[in-house]
């Protein structure tokens, strides 16, 4: 740690970093920023301090943060009052700001230097290797760390070379399916047709999942040259991204990329003096779920109802207006620059047998530090729970983590240790998904969160199959009527029944993967089912119906802590009594029951 | 061509035909919802599940989805595919209302069929059923759309096959409507289908609502005689009343589909004032009476006067029988042919077209939807033939590329480039794109001798070069053209020249490649059995004028709906000796005759019509005749009134009253109309040996060749400045005369709308939708313009629309002068 030392006034090449990612934007980073401005100008300090905001670091649970380089000096829950202060204390001065520093949850001790953090300690970063450095806004930055060195050294192999060395890297599809990327360009690439299309999926519409979000907000430019070369290899000139409208963010600063590449000269006709062209729109999506399935998303580019078509035909021979088309993910673009001038030999180091590289997650859930994070394939999750994430608040214990948002499953604590690739995962009966990971502790109904899951794909459904349309809706019901203690086994074997049936018979993906949260939480948790079915019970006591908002004399510690959180004054307590709980004035707002650390209330 | 076995059975199919089709082929209906034929796979329903067994598909899949490949062995009946297959019907009917009872499609309903078929009886499903609140969508289609299962049928019927943008999907999941943005009227002429296609009781006809279920009504297939196109169609009757007209598939003609004006004008049919007694100079009368009170004045004036002073009137509405008899019964009278159409002009130019036509020229329907390159001259698809604008949907979804050729501010459901001229000049473009095509064709001299002749046309506009060596480009570079030609607005000459183009192009790609629109059901009937050169109506009022012409049976036709001056005609007919008309519609003719004999519709007697493309369709019956039951009984239910004859059961086919009233009272039975039909046309020979399913063409090897002599009678393009031509036209609804007589349709009309070019109105100070006034010698006109810029300038499009009494203009003069037209103070 020891950076207090070396600390003294300012020389040229400090940088304070400001993260404007979408978190810490709306939490002022604007007035951070051009606070920090003001006061390095008023200060002398133009010239030495370049002041400068970036995407997401990742932690955005203690933004807005300002990063101090380079000195690594990482500053938590910034406030615009506290800027006069770092550029006193910090730059002026070379201390610290101490209030403001990140404490380590387990030490308890300051930490100086981001790298010694065990948030970003263990995360090994390609695919946000610049988010959090660059400025966004200005490519010269992202040309300044290497960017678009991809691209030329691309235009000066071959296209079957270009794709040969993404094939060799191991790469696959960071959007869910996992498909192998080389092999997806070389489909394209063979597919016979005048014009083709590339499209960039920033759908992302999984609850809770923003790593694409972080990565177009934070370093859209590797994206940009991720399908300039992706668009070389198979020989497509017209490009789209199609990113949510629930993304401003990340719309504002792709288009701003796109400008100033297409001004550089970097789109559009002869790129590079290559005699390739290419040029890349911008396409906003209204943020239906079902618009990130490729079918779908390809038939609201061309203005229809956002709804899929079944394949074959696939993108590859018939894709965006008929023509052959290649579509992927904003991470698997994002990989693809390093891929190109590391090598795909260095990539495939990275990671398992069979899945390269990392994956970014988007951590969240009942854990401490919830945020973005970047690990090599094949980490175990106790290391992203436990190290990264920095544990379970609040002493409880872990349950389960859901990976692959509503098309995923749930790993128990049983395979807690479980290196994270898509072998495993599928084995275990989840899926890497795009990098949703929520976890959840005992305090966590596992009944409940099927039912939070397919309540998202009930309504998220496109209404065009059966199945999903209506298959979904019926299990909704009898997971509610579970939830609510009003069904019998019965009713638990027709769910049973109904999710083989809609994933066997839905059109998409959507509705294929839809039962998926309920299948797998039967698997591992059969006993909470068959609690709330057969004992009218619901374990975690989240399931409001099944609580009976009772005090457990046994497991009462007497502590008091439930009177103090009742909101309604329902609950009477006593020093070293028992607490007690008026029926007619609880609420059944649960707020004791969150409270309570010893699980004392039935 | 792959060979699969499904449920045993082997069969061999052309490649790219589906599972489910192939199976159908087999006799083995899987049951569906989504999958069309027209519409293709959706792949929404899943109903179609089957079990793959071997082959390159596995397991569970749907059938409408996967094309038939070599060694596939699939199971319709598999256990697995069943038990999908009911559990789907379950899912539809969770949410479906259990109305069968009250709800028009039961009996006829593809979800009842199929919930019975697939075996769930049972409702599991205790939770509430989702609904919605419905639209209105006008006075054709009854929404309700809490019987939604879902099959995007209609959607993809609207927006994808006809090209309409104003019903459609909204909402995602289980809460998905089918409808319009707001409650209004549909857009499409066409949504009449949506009845047909829908398989669940959403839309259902607004004009047979509550009326019948199907297993009570009299089906029979039958065709639609509302424009030249001749769409196949069903009718139904029950109680003596025709109750609904559905599309029905026609491989050649109209494929699935047919129009909404096809669709609801049956109601003439059953009109309470439609002619049901025979009247003898104001007095009701028994048929007989009338039939004899007739024969014996029209003998009588004969006699007086010469045959000559007879003249018959009929129309294009007429069947092929009742035009063969009155051509019969003319010839052994000495009475004068009968005048078939209103205008010389029209009978000229679909003599023309039907002279031209032959069997290496003449497209159907369905073969223009083939066509790579399309040039329409002379017509407003939608409005003329409106189902041809649906083929030529299909072609410009294909990627055909169209060219519309004509003044009107044409809007059709696809993409053309509108060359927007008058009249006058479409004939000579089409003679520059012959000329310079053939020139490009050097090598074949001989035609290119034939298509070097003098023209006629007026001078062209210099933009216009452009658009036709455009034109000519494409004609050269398309494999498959089709030229479209109409016989209303166009000079005389231009059928002739559209045709000589057409047999260039028959040269060049050895492809038929020529389709004209008539003026209406029977105008090619009728020219085949006229005298040539015809006469038309015109022609018969100047000689009542001049008193040649004593005594008019005017037989299913009624010459104040076209006559241009209405005040003349009254003045002509008040001269006759003997006015005598048959018909079935109240038309003004049948008000002022002497003598009215009334006819059956076609539905009550049937009949044949050849429609544009020379082909020949023959209907039975839907039901004996006789006045409805509901109009006989006052209302009431079950009748009250008993007797041995059926009530206004008297009445007969016009061929066989006419035949009655020349005094053959031996050749009323089918067989000797057929033989009158061929004595009278050697083409109508095959109607003896076809069944009435079935059609043939009257087409000859070889069209005529093409007479020199006729190229100078077109009228010159306007010279001077200050005056705009009139063209009058046909609307979809509105102008039709049979159509006209539907309160249905009469409900669903808008107001008739007189176009000008906005750099023609602009100096008037006329702005779209202002209230103008037209004054003329005979008359003035008021009526709300039309202003656009996407049609000619120079022209004032009139409708010869019901509410507008454009007769009254008189005489329509060629050319109206600018100081004729003038904003009315009308608001
Ligand atoms: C319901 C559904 C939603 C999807 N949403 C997304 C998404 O938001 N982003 C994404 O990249 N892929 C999404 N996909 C996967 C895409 O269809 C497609 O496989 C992916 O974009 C391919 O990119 P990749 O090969 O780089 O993974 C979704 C798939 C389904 C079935
Ligand atoms: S599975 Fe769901 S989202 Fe996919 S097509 Fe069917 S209804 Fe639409
Ligand atoms: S309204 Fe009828 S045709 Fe349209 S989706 Fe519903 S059931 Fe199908
Ligand atoms: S008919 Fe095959 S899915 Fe509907």
């Amino acid at each position: 740690m020891g950076a207090e030392a070396s600390k003294s006034k300012p020389d040229i090449g400090h940088q304070v970093l400001v993260c404007r990612g979408t978190g810490c934007e709306s939490q002022k980073a604007n007035l951070i920023y051009s606070n920090l401005q003001d006061e390095v100008r008023k200060h002398g300090l133009t010239g030495l301090v370049e002041v400068k905001f970036t995407g997401c670091h990742g932690l955005c649970q203690m933004g807005p943060t300002v990063v101090i380089m380079p000195a690594g000096t990482f500053y938590c829950n910034v406030q615009p009052e506290d800027v006069s202060e770092i550029v006193e204390a910090d730059l002026m001065n070379g201390g610290h700001v101490e209030r403001l520093l990140f404490v380590d949850p387990k030490s308890k001790e300051k930490v100086f230097d981001y790298r010694d953090m065990k948030f970003f300690n263990p995360q090994r970063r390609i695919v946000l290797r610049n988010c959090g450095f660059v400025n966004p806004e200005d490519i010269d930055d992202y040309i300044s760390v290497g960017g678009y060195e991809g691209i030329r050294k691309a235009l000066r192999m071959s296209q079957v070379d270009v794709i040969n060395e993404v094939k060799k890297s191991g790469l696959r599809g960071r959007g869910g399916g996992g498909f192998p990327t080389g092999m997806k360009w070389e489909f394209c690439h063979r597919s016979p047709g005048d014009q083709k299309y590339l499209i960039c999926n920033a759908d992302e519409g999984d609850p809770g999942a923003f790593m694409d979000r972080a990565v177009l907000e934070g370093d859209p430019h590797s994206v940009l040259e991720g399908m300039m070369i992706a668009g070389y290899a198979i020989g497509a000139t017209k490009a789209y991204i199609y990113c949510r409208a629930e993304y401003p963010m990340a719309y504002e600063r792709s288009l701003i990329a796109i400008e100033q590449a297409t001004d550089r000269g970097y789109l559009g006709k002869n790129i590079f003096d290559s005699g390739f062209d290419f040029e890349i729109k911008l396409k906003l999506g209204a943020g239906a779920f079902v618009c990130g399935e490729e079918t779908a998303l390809m038939a609201s580019i061309e203005g229809k109802r956002g709804m899929p078509n079944p394949r074959p035909p696939f993108p590859a021979v018939k894709g965006l207006f008929g023509k052959p088309t290649n579509i992927n993910n904003v991470e698997t673009f994002a990989n693809i620059p390093v891929v190109m001038t590391k090598g795909g030999d260095w990539f495939a180091s990275v990671g398992t047998e069979r899945s390269k590289g990392t994956k970014v997650f988007a951590l969240a859930g009942k854990i401490n530090y919830s945020g973005l994070v970047e690990i090599p394939m094949g980490t175990p999750l106790k290391e992203i729970i436990e190290e990264i994430g920095g544990g379970i608040p609040n002493k409880r214990k872990f349950k389960a983590a859901q990976t692959g948002g509503p098309s995923g499953g749930c790993i128990p604590a049983s395979h807690f240790e479980t290196p994270m690739d898509y072998e495993n995962l599928t084995q275990i009966g989840s899926i890497m998904g795009s990098g949703g990971l929520i976890v959840t502790d005992e305090t966590t109904c596992m009944v409940d969160m099927a039912r939070f899951f397919l309540t998202f794909t009930q309504k998220e459904s496109c209404g065009k199959c059966v199945p999903c349309r209506l298959g979904t809706k019926k299990m909704l019901e009898i997971l509610q009527d579970i939830c609510a203690g009003r069904a019998n086994m019965r009713d638990f074997n027709q769910l049973m029944e109904l999710a083989e049936d809609i994933k066997g018979g839905s059109l998409c993906g959507l509705g294929q993967t839809a039962p998926n949260p309920v299948l797998s939480t039967i698997r591992y948790f059969r006993d909470e089912y068959e609690a709330h079915i057969i004992n009218r019970e619901c374990p975690a006591r989240v399931c409001v119906d099944l609580i009976k908002f009772e005090v457990n004399e046994e497991n009462c510690k007497m502590c008091g802590a439930c009177f103090k959180a009742c909101p309604a004054e329902a609950v009477t307590w006593v020093k070293k009594q028992p607490a007690v709980i008026d029926k007619d004035k609880c609420i059944k707002c649960r707020s004791c029951i969150l409270a309570c650390k010893y699980h004392a209330i039935d | 061509m792959p060979r699969l076995v499904i449920d045993d059975l082997q069969i061999e199919v052309p490649e790219g035909t589906k599972v489910i089709e192939a199976a159908e082929r087999l006799g083995i209906m899987i049951p569906r919802f989504c999958y069309h034929k027209a519409l293709g796979s959706a792949g929404a329903c899943r109903m179609c599940a089957v079990k793959f067994i071997h082959g390159p598909f596995k397991g569970l899949q749907m059938s409408c989805m996967i094309d038939a490949q070599d060694g596939m062995v699939v199971s319709t009946t598999d256990e697995e595919a069943v038990a999908f297959r009911r559990q789907v019907i379950e899912w539809l009917m969770m949410n479906h209302p259990h109305d069968c009872p009250v709800c028009d499609e039961g009996g006829q309903c593809l979800l009842q069929d199929e919930t019975v078929s697939g075996g769930h009886g049972l409702r599991r499903y205790p939770g509430r059923k989702r609904t919605y609140h419905d639209q209105y969508l006008g006075e054709f289609i009854a929404h309700e759309m809490n019987r939604c299962i879902h099959c995007y049928r209609c959607s993809r019927f609207y927006q994808d096959f006809a090209g309409y943008r104003d019903l459609g999907p909204m909402q995602i999941a289980n809460r998905v409507y089918f409808g319009r943005f707001r409650d209004g009227p549909l857009e499409s002429p066409f949504a009449g289908n949506l009845v047909d296609i829908c398989p669940t009781g959403v839309y259902t006809d607004r004009s047979s609502r509550y009326k019948a279920r199907r297993w009570d009504l009299q089906r029979v297939p039958f065709l639609c005689i509302h424009c030249s196109l001749g769409c196949s169609t069903v009718a139904s009757a029950r109680y003596r009343e025709v109750v609904r007209i559905e599309a029905r598939f026609n491989e050649s003609v109209n494929g699935h589909f047919i129009c909404d004006r096809g669709r609801f004008a049956y109601p003439y049919a059953n009109l309470a004032d439609r002619p049901r007694r025979a009247r003898v100079d104001g007095e009701d009368a028994s048929l007989a009476e009338a039939v004899r009170a007739a024969s014996g004045r029209l003998d009588q004036i004969s006699m007086n006067a010469g045959p000559d002073a007879v003249a018959l009137v009929a129309s294009d509405r007429c069947s092929l029988e009742t035009l063969a008899v009155l051509k019969r019964i003319s010839r052994e009278k000495g009475w004068r042919h009968p005048a078939v159409f209103p205008r010389p002009d029209l009978e000229h130019k679909t003599r023309r077209a039907v002279s031209r036509l032959d069997r290496r020229l003449a497209v159907s329907m369905r073969e223009l939807e083939s066509a790579d390159f399309i040039l329409a001259v002379g017509i407003d698809p939608v409005h003329e033939a409106p189902m041809l604008a649906l083929a030529l949907r299909q072609a410009f979804r294909e990627d055909a590329g169209i060219v519309v050729m004509d003044p009107r501010p044409v809007s059709a459901p696809f993409d053309f480039d509108h060359v927007a001229i008058a009249p006058a000049e479409i004939g000579g473009c089409l003679s520059r794109i012959t000329e310079a095509l053939s020139a490009l064709q050097a090598d074949s001299a001989a035609q290119g001798k034939e298509t070097r002749r003098p023209e006629a046309a007026g001078p062209l506009r210099a933009d216009l070069d452009s658009r036709i060596a455009g034109i000519v480009e494409r004609l050269r570079g398309s494999r498959n053209p089709v030229i479209v030609c109409g016989t209303d607005i166009v000079r005389d000459s231009t059928p002739d020249r559209a045709a000589d183009l057409a047999r260039l192009l028959l040269q060049l790609k050895a492809r038929p490649c020529l389709f004209f629109v008539l003026p209406g059901p029977n105008s090619f009937g009728a020219v085949l059995l006229a005298e040539s050169p015809g006469r038309s109506f015109s022609d018969v009022v100047q000689d009542i004028e001049q008193g040649k012409v004593k005594a008019l049976l005017v037989v299913e036709s009624d010459p104040f709906k076209n006559f241009p001056d209405r005040e003349r005609l009254e003045r002509a007919l008040d001269r006759l000796d003997l006015l005598a008309a048959m018909d079935y519609l109240p038309t003004s003719v049948v008000g002022r005759a002497h003598i009215v004999l009334p006819t059956c519709t076609v539905f009550e007697c049937g009949g044949s019509f050849i429609n544009q493309e020379g082909r020949v369709q023959r209907v039975e019956p839907v039901h004996e005749g006789g006045i409805p039951v509901h109009q006989v009984s006052g209302g009431g239910h079950p009748p009250r009134v008993f007797s041995h004859e059926v009530p206004g059961g008297e009445i007969e086919a016009a061929w066989r009253t006419a035949l009655e009233v020349a005094g053959y009272t031996n050749a009323r039975d089918n067989l000797s109309i057929l033989k009158i039909m061929a004595e009278e046309h050697p083409g109508f020979a095959r109607c003896r040996d076809i069944p009435t399913s079935r059609s043939f063409r009257v087409l000859p090897d070889a069209g005529d060749r093409p007479p020199v002599c006729e190229e100078t009678g077109d009228r010159a393009a306007p010279e001077a400045a200050d005056t705009l031509e009139v063209v009058l036209v046909d609307r979809f609804f509105g102008t039709e005369e049979l159509s006209g007589y539907s309160p249905v349709i009469q409900n669903a009309d808008s107001e008739p709308l007189v176009f000008l070019h906005v750099r023609d109105a602009e100096p008037l100070g006329i702005a779209h939708s202002d209230w103008i006034s037209i004054a003329l010698e005979g008359g003035g006109l008021e009526v709300r313009a039309g202003v656009s810029a996407q049609m000619a300038e120079g022209v004032l499009v009139i409708p010869r629309h019901r509410l507008l009494e454009w007769q009254k203009l008189g005489p329509v003069p060629a050319q109206i002068p600018f100081g004729r037209i003038s904003r009315a103070g009308k608001e």
